[in-house]
């Protein structure tokens, strides 16, 4: 079978890439129009930046997650909460799916289902029904009105119209049972939560010289779903009471306040597990016979210490966003320390905070095993696929897909040669109808080639020492720790992140008439010395996320 | 049998217990007049299901012997890679040589792209969105339904006598190439609007069987909830842009359709034992008892198809581009980077591995007894299928496509029809045919025939 192998290896080759051929003396980026990518570059399109116009407005439905938290915020823990239709990711982030999705008949079923479950579960616990409700329901509508009116407000994150409350009232009487005088408030918070008022975002904003600007409610809904991936909670509906989320002060203030909500740990790591891509990890499977060390619990502590990598940075430490790629401290537990050949500390528990040694070959975000993981193949490394990572990920710059008939082969040449990967890859770039991209990524992934497929490190492949070094805009560098110190201080790298942030917090691209926005947010963001969080204060203020373009009838 | 004489009302009150409604009988019986041959909502039902594999065949052609082609035209001979079907060969017909006549257009980008463009070909009998892949809404691919919406949204399918569920979807493989478009979901109703499938057994039992049937009053309370949360929708409706507007208008439809279900019978069946198998259906990503899910999910399947709670199905055993890991055959890493690495072999033995999976369905469906005497499969037709031919170079020619089950009479089982550059779309109007739905014509965007495949159909 290996002769088989060898004899197809190298013939395909020739005619592998003849989808996609440009000139190879030239590096031009690809165009947007035969990109086929989940990131683009409109951001680094040169030439004059037209003045800022708000984008569309979006009407997406609670992501998975979203929807979840809210349940918890409203009534407490210890519900079982069904996932009712999966979410998609589109252009890397739930909240655009979210946004583009019709909803399906089984997902509304799903909300059908587990409002009636989750309000079942509270209605019949007397303590939590009495602490949900407040009062005890009688012949007289007062109680349902007074419970119904200040849950509406929470549920649908603004007060309810005159009819809708009646509306609700008016439910509830008509569904009490005789013999239980609770089940029509049951019944009509049930509905609260399949109303569309709550399962989507309303945020439509009012007309306001030519453009939407979101009311206050819609200010403090949205600054909760970007900064909290849940609902507000009664401060910040109580600032949209008072209207103060309706000037940018406003929305500043409150910001700055969630910012210091645990809360914000958690939809900062949504975002970054999104735009990172590290649900790739969730079902990550590799070669057993090549990675027996490989386990679902490895990935998932992989998983974690970039969660915890990046908490530190905007959290903990709350310093420069680029340290993310240099920072040779850690987060490791045993099963990491294992894979990482480093001690694990006497007397920790789970994850502890390490340094890595001075030496050693790994230190920040590039060199952590989950992104070495996801941007390789199941048996081997790629450095066309780590390459692309750092392209499109963290540049924004996109790489073309390869053509259907790619050939992934590059299987050792016949004869008994044992070349390296490196080796095969430059026999690969020699075809010029595959180097145009290949140029693009591999000079940028042969810069991780020792880290091997599940993130170990690696000093030998077929018997030769690996060769680690790179080419970065036109710079030799050796291995992931100089090419991650050039991408910190690459100034793509911080606007990527800027318009992918922008993207996850509005749901959708961004637009063209956005482009002078992103700059301006860019420009902020350095000017703060690149702390996270004062980019996600300096978003939510801006005119991008509080204004929007009229809707096309 | 004492059922039998109860009128449909009366049994159906009998059911109103507050907990999982179990008879002895499958219920179909037990909705036949005194005769014991109609159907109370009219003739036997037929139904239509899609079995669906990603990353197509071990390839004919560069220098591979044709392994997946039989032999003969009646009761055709199995090749290697059909081997596993040689009990069904009675139950299946093969269909050779057809291709996508769809226009790909040289602009904008990406209209190439052979997964997409094969889903959209395989199952909607149309090109991709023409957009191109850069347009935001190019995730959802498909320009228009795929088959199993078509025909479960027909009324002469459907109307006369609804299901409690207009269609199920499942998957198998929990490896996904991307978690959005396609690459998720090969059931849907129209542009960006999909039926997102159910991944696990569990959840799937808890769909078909784990929903209590509910008092009267309670069904009636629950549509009155709907009918408010539908007034919260139409006063938002003219307030939204044109586009989400259509979202929120099919968010309507599915209320009304609850509403109707709630306020219609419930319907009777006998919830069948929760599936178990050690170590679960799941496995872990490396290593996957996909052959065991799939034979799980087919026998709920079964017994929701005969009870009438629905008469569609897809099952996307391998999502498109499928990276699933056939380790069970000895693969190294998963089938899309091996088809690409030009791994013939692993893509062979994956083939036949599949279509031992696809017979584990078959015998479930043969095996489940359909009123009047006969199989499930005997009343069904399935479209067996993928988005390639071949893997290696995302090649639709010789498309795999197989016809499984005898359509209620409609189906004669057992051809090779072989048309080499056939026209695709042919499949799919000859299934239709078969349902009974009056289609003379079927295909879009240059795959337009009026021509069924006469050889197939009894």
């Amino acid at each position: 079978m290996r002769t088989v192998r060898l004899l197809a290896a190298l013939a395909p080759v020739v005619l592998a890439c003849n989808g996609v051929i440009r000139d190879p003396s030239t590096r031009t980026p690809p165009t947007r129009t035969d990109a086929r990518t989940l990131t683009d570059a409109t951001a680094d399109t040169p030439g004059p930046v037209a003045p800022f116009e708000p984008g569309s407005l979006t009407f997406p439905r609670l992501t998975n997650s979203q929807y979840r938290n809210a349940l918890t915020e409203l009534f407490g823990l210890g519900l079982t909460i069904e996932t009712t239709e999966a979410d998609t990711n589109p252009f890397l982030f739930t909240n655009i799916g979210a946004s583009l999705a019709t909803v399906s008949q089984r997902g509304v079923e799903g909300w059908e289902r587990t409002s009636r479950a989750v309000t079942q579960t509270i209605f019949a616990d007397p303590t939590r029904r009495m602490a949900l409700v407040g009062c005890t329901p009688d012949a007289t509508d007062t109680c349902a009105r007074t419970f119904l009116q200040r849950f509406l407000r929470r549920a649908w994150r603004r007060p309810a119209e005159a009819e809708e409350l009646d509306r609700y009232v008016a439910l509830a009487r008509s569904t009490t049972a005789p013999d239980d005088v609770w089940s029509g408030l049951r019944y009509a918070t049930a509905g609260a939560l399949q109303s569309p008022n709550f399962v989507y975002r309303v945020e439509l904003g009012v007309e306001n010289g030519g453009r939407r600007k979101y009311t206050a409610h819609e200010m403090a809904s949205r600054l909760a779903f970007a900064l909290w991936d849940s609902i507000p909670d009664e401060e910040l509906l109580a600032a949209a009471d008072n209207n103060s989320l309706s000037t940018e002060e406003g929305v500043r203030a409150q910001a700055e306040r969630m910012l210091r909500s645990p809360r914000a740990r958690a939809g900062v790591r949504a975002f970054f597990v999104q735009y990172l891509g590290l649900s790739a990890l969730d079902h990550l499977s590799r070669d057993a016979a090549q990675f027996p060390q490989m386990t679902v619990t490895l990935a998932e502590s992989m998983r974690k210490e970039v969660e915890l990598l990046v908490e530190d940075v905007v959290f903990t430490q709350d310093v420069d966003f680029r340290q993310l790629f240099s920072q040779r401290q850690s987060f490791i537990n045993p099963e990491l320390a294992q894979l990482y050949n480093v001690p694990y500390p006497a007397g920790g528990a789970g994850f502890v905070r390490v340094d890595l040694p001075e030496s050693s070959q790994r230190g920040g975000l590039l060199t952590t095993a989950g992104i070495l993981a996801i941007t390789s193949h199941q048996n081997s490394t790629s450095p066309t696929a780590r390459g692309r990572y750092v392209s499109e990920r963290l540049r924004c710059e996109p790489v073309p897909d390869p053509p259907g008939n790619v050939q992934f082969d590059l299987g050792q040449p016949d004869g008994g040669m044992r070349l390296t990967l490196r080796e095969r890859l430059e026999r690969h770039r020699a075809n010029p109808a595959c180097s145009a991209c290949h140029l693009i990524t591999d000079p940028l992934g042969l810069g991780f080639e020792n880290f091997d497929a599940i993130g170990a490190l690696r000093t030998m492949e077929e018997g030769m020492a690996i060769d680690a070094s790179g080419e970065i805009n036109g710079e030799m560098f050796v291995g992931a720790r100089a090419l991650s110190a050039r991408l910190a201080t690459d100034a793509r790298v911080a606007r990527c992140v800027v318009k992918q942030l922008y993207r996850f917090a509005q749901g959708r691209l961004d637009a063209p008439g956005e482009t002078a926005m992103l700059a301006q947010l860019t420009t902020r963001f350095e000017e703060n010395g690149f702390r996270f969080k004062r980019l996600l204060v300096e978003l939510f203020a801006s005119e991008g996320f509080r204004f929007a373009a009229p809707p096309s009838s | 049998m004492a059922t039998k004489s109860l009128s449909r009302r009366t049994i159906l009150r009998g059911t109103i217990a507050g907990s999982i409604a179990s008879v002895a009988l499958p219920p179909l019986e037990a909705m036949l007049d005194s005769h014991g041959e109609a159907y109370a909502c009219g003739t036997v039902p037929k139904r239509f299901g899609v079995f669906f594999w990603g990353n197509g065949y071990g390839w004919i052609g560069r220098g591979r012997p044709d392994t997946w082609t039989p032999s003969g035209t009646t009761m055709w001979t199995p090749s290697e890679q059909l081997a596993p079907l040689a009990p069904h060969v009675g139950n299946v017909s093969v269909i050779t040589g057809l291709e996508p006549k769809t226009a790909i257009p040289s602009t904008p980008g990406g209209q190439g792209d052979g997964h997409m463009r094969g889903v959209a070909n395989a199952l909607s009998a149309d090109r991709p969105r023409p957009e191109g892949f850069y347009h935001p809404d190019h995730i959802f691919a498909l320009s228009r339904p795929t088959l199993d919406q078509v025909i479960a949204r027909h009324p002469m399918f459907s109307a006369m006598c609804p299901t409690r569920y207009r269609s199920i979807e499942v998957s198998v493989s929990n490896n996904r190439f991307h978690d959005y478009g396609t690459w998720t979901c090969i059931s849907y109703n129209g542009q960006e609007s999909q039926n997102l499938p159910i991944r696990s057994v569990d959840q799937l039992f808890a769909q078909l069987f784990g929903v209590p049937v509910m008092g009267s009053r309670e069904n009636s309370d629950r549509a009155l909830v709907l009918d408010a949360v539908a007034a919260d929708a139409r006063a938002l409706r003219a307030r939204l842009g044109a586009s989400d507007r259509a979202r929120l208008e099919a968010h309507l439809e599915h209320i009304g359709e609850i509403q109707r279900n709630l306020r219609a019978s419930a319907p009777m069946c006998m919830a069948p034992a929760r599936p178990m198998r050690a170590g679960g259906f799941d496995g872990s990503p490396g290593d996957e008892p996909i052959a065991d899910k799939v034979e799980a999910m087919a026998r709920l399947l079964a017994v929701a198809m005969q009870c009438d709670l629905t008469r569609v199905f897809s099952i996307m055993f391998t999502g498109p581009g499928s990276q699933t890991v056939f380790r069970a055959v000895g693969a190294p890493s998963g089938l899309h980077q091996l088809c690409h690495e030009n791994r013939w072999d692993i893509a062979k033995s994956a083939t036949i591995y599949t279509m031992q999976a696809l017979a584990r369905v078959l015998n479930v469906f043969a095996t489940t007894m359909d009123v009047g005497g006969r199989s499930l499969l005997d009343n069904m037709v399935m479209l067996a299928t993928s988005e390639f031919s071949a893997g290696d170079q995302h090649e639709v020619n010789e498309f795999p496509v197989l016809l499984c089950g005898k359509g209620g009479g409609a189906l004669r089982g057992g051809v090779h029809y072989r048309q080499p550059a056939g026209n695709l779309a042919r499949a799919h109007l000859t299934i239709l045919r078969a349902l009974g739905l009056p289609y003379t014509e079927y295909g879009f965007n240059g795959a337009e025939t009026n021509q069924p495949i006469a050889e197939v159909l009894a």
